[in-house]
């Protein structure tokens, strides 16, 4: 039995090739593409679990094939980029992607990210909080609808867990670790600055001034709090 | 050659006036000429006439005289037609005597008659010259806007204007300061009362200059509020509304001239910065993606090797890391090089920064005994988090690599107003005297360690050139033998309750 069904994209075969053997090897089932247009219309045939998708690709480009896939699927999107400015992978989140792996990675790693981008947070729908409500700020965790001053915000899945976990536990400082394992899974923990850019990226959605948080607030050394406002 | 062409028009100024003299000359020996006709006529042809007929003839004459050609040459007409008459018609013929006070009247009928003809002829003639004169002007003012609009792009704006305008209203001599390049360009011949000094005052001061008496005239150039220079205009004749229309068709000109080269200049620095840097992402996109299938390859082939093989394979991971961060920093240093250090600057803890380094490099920390002192009340620190934190783990991991994996390193921070100084020390061999004005010169690796330690001899660099462009310093100490202490300095953000701490 197949451990899921994920759609490379990529425009170099060599990477192509290699990704072939180690997602078969642990028993996924994988379909290629060379290039941004070709993905999409692979996307719609194959019905992929997952896409690893390269960023700099000739033609579409890999932000607008992610923008094309999310206006019609919430499939997890893993894009693989060379660049190491977390603004730029702020980018990437901006366009609905799930998660990024930096070039050049280990099989490892490359797993890893996989396995925690198919994997729902195991508190979604069952427990935690159902929803939250301030003057600025409204959370509807069952419908998955959020209201940030007065607008609606979309958040990917991941930024939903996230932002689960840390309203459930709101008032108490989580510490990295804990954040990570809880929404990402057991292989993470270490990543506190690929916490972080998700982290800015969630502020930057649902916070009025990002750089002056009021609800997601840093805990040095420890954390992030999620700060419900005193009444 | 601008030269040439105000001597050429100087000497067609000295023709002009002596051709006007020659034809005044000519037109008084026409008058005469008119008045002797009328009296050979009226003595050897048709004789028997009675004066008065013959008066009346010659205030015929001097009246198309007065008209035609103007006062001088009616006035001659005049006396001479009184003389002829008084001598050849009025009794006693042949005298000049004049026996009757008939003949005063004569006379000054005569001399009233030229006066007023030639004068209310020359009132409409100058009027009917002013209109045409009008009408040139409007032509050449309509010649001068469309020139304009079509000026070269090559060469200096202010003195295309300047030499279009000596040109369609043939002056003698035009100068444009241009203020924004505080340069004078000058066509023809200038007066000296054209001075640059002059032509600087009037456009700064905003008034017009005039020297009726050499007919020169400088005004200023100013559109709006913006003042775009001066513009002086020697022999024109022209009327003042051309005058300032002229000055307006220039400011306009150059001002929108200066507008269209400012934005070419901003466009072509934005795509010279944007083709620098698609370059560099092409770049590290091309070296990228071979490490990737190596690196992703040799991991996964380290699973399942047999332990010989497993040394092999470490080792090609390892050195696809290796060459993987010499690609990353050598693109960093580049990106830096081009001036793409685009700060995304945010008030930080140094607490975090501190935190978030040492988390980064958890694995290379191993067990090192990282010691952290902070001095109380400490600010936070106004900084791009990202590239302030790269530069820190650069110094760290300089210690971790050039010290004893026994030996405690040392982070330090305090307050110094205006930044926080951070400091790092290892407690290795420190840096020899003569080594250290270089460790921060790109590539320059410590000759003792070069071979023992790897590194690309650019993580200084890059650590330096982050800390420059926020403003600070870095710099280092170290005693032989004693360690070395690396210390930067971070602006602090500017506090409300600064001093009192």
């Amino acid at each position: 039995m197949s451990a899921g069904k994920i759609l490379v994209v990529d425009d170099e075969p060599q990477i192509r090739r290699v990704m072939k053997v180690i997602l078969i090897g642990e028993q996924y089932e994988v379909v290629e593409a060379r290039s941004g247009e070709t993905a999409l219309v692979r996307f719609r045939e194959f019905l992929p679990d997952l896409v690893l998708l390269d960023l700099n690709m000739p033609g579409l480009g890999g932000l607008e094939t992610c923008r094309e896939i999310r206006e019609t699927s919430e499939v997890p999107i893993i894009i693989l980029t060379v660049r190491q400015e977390e603004q730029r992978k702020i980018e990437l989140l901006d366009a609905g992607a799930d998660d990024y792996i930096t070039k050049p990675f280990s099989k490892k790693e490359l797993l890893a990210r996989i396995r925690a981008a198919m994997r729902r947070s195991p508190l979604s729908m069952t427990s935690g909080p159902h929803s939250f409500i301030s003057e600025d700020l409204e959370i509807d965790f069952n419908a998955r609808k959020i209201r940030a001053g007065k607008k609606t915000v979309r958040l990917t899945p991941k930024e939903f867990d996230l932002l689960r976990y840390l309203v459930s536990q709101a008032g108490k400082p989580v510490p990295h670790r804990e954040l990570l394992q809880a929404v990402w899974g057991p292989d993470y923990g270490d990543q506190t600055d690929y916490l972080r850019v998700f982290i800015t990226h969630l502020r930057k959605k649902i916070e009025r001034n990002p750089a002056k948080p009021q609800y997601i607030l840093t805990e040095p050394w420890v954390g992030y709090r999620f700060n419900p406002p005193a009444k | 050659m601008a030269e040439e062409v105000g001597v050429d028009r100087e000497i067609a100024h000295k023709t002009m006036v002596s051709r006007n003299r020659i034809r005044t000359g000519a037109q008084i020996c026409g008058s005469l000429a008119i008045v002797a006709a009328i009296t050979v006529i009226y003595t050897r042809v048709v004789t028997n006439v009675n004066s008065t007929t013959i008066a009346l003839t010659f205030l015929l004459a001097i009246l198309g005289i007065a008209t035609r050609w103007g006062l001088l040459e009616a006035i001659v007409a005049s006396i001479g037609g009184m003389l002829c008459f008084n001598f050849f018609f009025l009794p006693p013929v042949g005298t000049f005597t004049i026996a009757d006070p008939q003949n005063w009247v004569a006379l000054f009928a005569f001399l009233v008659t030229a006066v007023v003809a030639s004068q209310l002829s020359t009132s409409v003639r100058k009027r009917a010259l002013e209109a045409t004169r009008r009408q040139q002007e409007m032509e050449r003012l309509y010649e001068l806007s469309r020139g304009l609009m079509l000026v070269d792009k090559g060469t200096p704006i202010a003195g295309q204007v300047s030499h279009r305008t000596a040109q369609v209203f043939d002056l003698r001599g035009v100068a444009i300061f241009d203020r924004r390049n505080n340069f004078v360009y000058r066509t023809g011949v200038t007066d000296d009362s054209v001075s640059d000094s002059r032509l600087r005052d009037v456009a700064i001061e905003r008034t017009t200059f005039r020297d009726a008496s050499a007919d020169v005239w400088i005004l200023p150039l100013n559109l709006g509020g913006e003042a775009a220079g001066s513009l002086a205009i020697c022999g024109s004749g022209i009327s003042e509304t051309a005058l300032h229309a002229i000055g307006n068709l220039a400011a306009i000109t150059m001002l929108r001239a200066h507008a269209e080269e400012a934005a070419n200049r901003m466009e072509a620095a934005r795509q010279n910065e944007a083709m620098k840097s698609m370059l560099l992402d092409a770049l590290a996109h091309e070296f990228k993606t071979p490490l990737t299938s190596i690196k992703a390859a040799a991991s996964s082939i380290l699973d399942e090797a047999p332990p010989a093989q497993k040394e092999l394979v470490t080792v090609i991971e390892e050195e696809t890391d290796r060459l993987d961060s010499l690609v990353t920093e050598t693109i960093r240093m580049a990106r830096i090089e081009a001036g793409e250090l685009h700060l995304q600057k945010g008030p930080e803890s140094v607490a975090e920064l501190i935190e978030s380094a040492l988390e980064k490099l958890r694995i290379l920390l191993e067990d090192r005994d990282v010691k952290i002192e902070f001095s109380p009340n400490l600010p936070e620190v106004f900084v791009d988090a990202e590239l302030a934190g790269l530069a820190l783990r650069q110094l760290l991991t300089n210690a971790l690599k050039y010290s004893n994996p026994d030996s405690p390193i040392c982070v330090r921070a305090s307050a110094e107003a205006p930044f926080v100084r951070i400091s790092v020390k290892d407690s290795g061999p420190g840096i020899p005297e003569k080594e250290r004005a270089h460790i921060f010169e790109r590539y320059y690796r410590v000759a003792e360690s070069a071979d023992r330690v790897p590194g690309t001899g650019m993580g200084l660099t890059i650590a330096r050139e982050i800390v420059l462009a926020h403003g600070g310093d870095m710099w280092v100490e170290s005693a032989s033998g004693q360690g070395a202490e690396f210390f930067f300095t971070l602006p602090a953000v500017k506090s409300n309750a600064e001093g009192s701490s």
